[in-house]
């Protein structure tokens, strides 16, 4: 099965991994250029900013000057992403000495966002055409029922009440690596399906995107028009409409698609029909960079290991269930019980301690958000107590001598294991040893040449 | 563990409060034309904006007789219609900033004119600082803020005791001051706010490079700053102004109960009351009184 890793931020990987031409073409797009540098690393952005007005190459030596010792590793990674993302070119002198150039049509266009007006990518429709706009608080209530109701179908809930649009098979390709199917049995989540659904929404909505772009590659999508769509769709306005006619063939189908997670709303009109990003949409662009979710949390645990979660969601629900005993639930409150027949399931289905700790204080209830430790200390030691109960035995995959010719050829033998710190265990009474399986080639040799 | 890298991004979210000198008094001296300054300074806010989505810009006008918010991104609406060859950044504040100052020129019409052209340094401080503090109680979520002072005009000895207690306010809720100083000696009073509050104070060289000076020094977040070398203060100036006169001194005496500075001797603190006793000023060599308060 091929390992599919969750990381939220992959998506700028994504954009770092397109050819030259195809990247080149996106930087020609302003907002394009505005997400990619809003993504970048905080030092990154900085050396961007300093050589927005520098036209020539600036040496390599003159950015270091700027760090101090222990920030040298932040400052290779803030260049290495500038290199990948091609917007800085490197280039080598004859005396070995390199130097970073901003790529142009990138400087341009932030130069231009700096002076002039800055231009939206599509004018809003005016109110008198469109009928009636939705509150932002109905639309955002829309767009988190929508997506709510995607990941229900997502990890095949029974809840889940209207189905999304998604054909089957696209669904598939979301649950692959989130859900596994054996034969006959019902779909269980996957230790990294586990980590998805503990993820924040924004991660979680990268991390569809990101499959639905590389799934559209298969389909014969340009995935640099899709990447290119999804960023200025970010710069829209939430509740503003936007005139469909607008968008192009490709990025028209693609809204529906959009639709089904909610981050546009469509409307029909009597002769035209717009769409209304939602909060979702407009927060793309700043997740890339933050996903640390800004909504208020809705968990309360107590020391008694009671957990009160003041949430409508059925989702919440799912997710409680995955690691705690849910007792009962009122219209508005979900009562449940962290025991250690629940969290022995949990660690079973892969998921760690460290991840339901930090969904709980992520999501802690704003009451008592504020205090230190949102989750009680006790709860929390006794998850990780749990979780190490269960790792009490390590395994270590080894291989085991005896039969050694002389006591000399095993003493060597041990040494040498002993040096590559390879020896797990000695028995010299009986001239036996056990010995990591990393160095038994080394240790075959070395045997080898004893003989 | 997807999601706890990431965080730490987050760290660079911040609030710059910029203090914008707008004494005329100043302006019509400096080598430096307002309009250049000006408009190197937008640019800077843009940029600042242009960083994170989450940024926020506050700018608060430094006039001769009072100050005021002229700009802040949070409120400011999107997009404007009258001016559509400017951004909308540009447009609101330049029409606010106009505004201002034809209050603040009424203002002084009534005042004469003073020895000294110095701005309302203390009264934007604190606006600064009050603002900060609404920003900490907003709640837990809330970007990092800092204060930049673009400062041309001298320093206000009689604002010294203001400025003092705004500079030691922010270093209590950790707000560092940076500044930027464009006239023409260096300015004790914005030297020590940033010595003490751990800002960064600046006074650039070449004055048309001043927006390559802002996005170099001042555009970098606090949390790239402990990672980075920043200019050091060469030297601090520490003279304070006496109290009673508001003159800067070398040497003064000192109230040891509320420590107060005098340029000479009184027989009574002005600012706690306590009763000095009878100096041994008189008999004592001039060397032993230095910075030494009289005995009570």
């Amino acid at each position: 099965m091929p390992q599919v890793r969750i990381i939220a931020k992959n998506f700028m990987d994504m954009v770092a991994s397109l050819p030259t031409m195809k990247l080149d073409k996106l930087y020609t797009n302003p907002f394009i250029c505005q997400a990619i540098l809003r993504s970048l690393p905080p030092l990154a952005k900085k050396y961007v900013l300093e050589m927005l007005y520098i036209d020539g190459p600036v040496s390599a030596k003159m950015l270091e000057e700027w760090v101090l010792t222990d920030g040298s590793s932040k400052h290779r990674v803030a260049v290495d992403r500038l290199i990948q993302l091609r917007i800085f070119s490197e280039t080598v002198d004859r005396k070995k000495e390199s130097s970073y150039k901003l790529n142009t049509t990138f400087q341009i266009n932030l130069r231009k966002h700096l002076t002039d007006r800055e231009v939206l990518p599509r004018e809003p429709m005016p109110p008198n055409i469109v009928a009636r706009l939705s509150s932002s608080e109905e639309l955002e209530a829309y767009a988190l029922g929508q997506w709510e109701c995607f990941l229900l179908q997502l990890i095949n809930s029974t809840q889940a009440e209207k189905p999304t649009n998604f054909s089957s098979s696209m669904m598939k390709i979301f649950q692959r690596g989130l859900l596994s199917q054996r034969d006959k049995e019902a779909p269980r989540l996957t230790e990294s399906g586990f980590q998805f659904l503990l993820m924040d929404t924004n991660a979680q909505l990268w991390y569809i995107i990101r499959e639905y772009i590389s799934n559209s590659e298969e389909r014969d999508i340009d995935s640099a028009d899709l990447i290119s769509f999804l960023l200025e769709l970010s710069f829209h306005i939430t509740g503003e409409a936007y005139n469909m006619n607008t968008l192009t063939e490709i990025e028209r189908h693609m809204i529906k698609d959009l639709a089904d997670l909610g981050l546009v709303k469509l409307q029909q009109g009597r002769k035209e029909s717009w769409f209304i990003p939602t909060k979702l949409a407009t927060n793309l662009s700043v997740s890339l960079t933050d996903s640390s979710s800004r909504k208020q949390g809705f968990v309360v645990v107590e020391t008694n290991f009671r957990m009160y979660a003041y949430s409508t969601s059925k989702l919440h629900c799912e997710i409680l269930r995955l690691f705690s005993r849910v007792e009962y639930q009122l219209p508005n409150l979900i009562v449940g019980a962290i025991t250690k027949e629940s969290l022995y399931n949990a660690f079973e289905n892969g998921i760690t301690a460290e991840q339901i700790i930090s969904f709980l204080q992520q999501n802690a209830h704003p009451r008592v958000a504020e205090r230190i430790p949102t989750v009680p200390e006790n709860v929390t030691d006794q998850i990780r107590l749990w979780e190490s109960d269960l790792n009490r035995v390590e395994m270590t995959p080894a291989h085991f001598y005896d039969e050694f010719p002389s006591r000399d050829v095993f003493e060597a033998a041990c040494d040498f294991a002993r040096e590559w710190s390879g020896l797990l265990w000695e028995d010299s009474k009986k001239m036996r040893m056990v010995v990591k399986a990393e160095i038994h080639m080394q240790m075959r040799e070395f045997l080898r040449g004893q003989k | 563990m997807a999601s706890v890298p990431s965080k730490l991004y987050s760290d660079d979210v911040s609030l710059v409060m910029v203090l914008l000198d707008t004494n005329p008094f100043f302006w019509t001296t400096s080598s430096l034309p307002f309009s250049q300054f000006l408009a190197q300074v937008l640019a800077f806010l843009n940029s600042m904006l242009l960083l994170n989505q989450l940024n926020q810009v506050v700018v608060i006008a430094t006039g001769y007789n009072s100050c005021d918010y002229i700009y802040d991104s949070s409120s400011a609406p999107n997009h404007s219609s009258e001016d559509a060859r400017l951004p909308a950044l540009y447009s609101n504040l330049l029409q606010k900033l106009e505004e201002f100052m034809i209050r603040d020129e009424k203002l002084g019409k009534e005042e004469p004119r003073g020895k000294l052209a110095s701005s309302l340094l203390s009264g934007s401080l604190s606006m600064a600082l009050c603002y900060i503090q609404r920003v900490f109680r907003s709640g837990p979520l809330h970007p990092q803020p800092r204060i930049l002072c673009l400062q041309g005009s001298p320093d206000g000895p009689e604002q010294y005791v203001a400025v003092m207690n705004a500079i030691f306010s922010a270093q209590r809720s950790m707000v560092p001051i940076d500044s930027c100083y464009v006239g023409a000696h260096n300015s004790a009073f914005l030297q020590q706010a940033s010595y003490i509050t751990g800002g960064v104070y600046v006074k650039p060289q070449h004055l048309d490079g001043l927006f390559q000076y802002l996005v170099t020094v001042f555009a970098t977040d606090l949390h790239s700053r402990s990672f980075l070398q920043l200019p050091r203060p060469a030297g601090v100036d520490f003279r304070a102004s006496c109290f009673c006169h508001k003159m800067t001194i070398d040497m003064g005496y000192i109230c040891s109960v509320c420590l107060s500075i005098f340029c000479k001797h009184h027989k009574k603190c002005s600012t706690c009351g306590s009763v000095f006793g009878q100096a041994q000023s008189d008999n004592t060599s001039a060397s032993d009184r230095k910075r030494k308060a009289p005995e009570t």
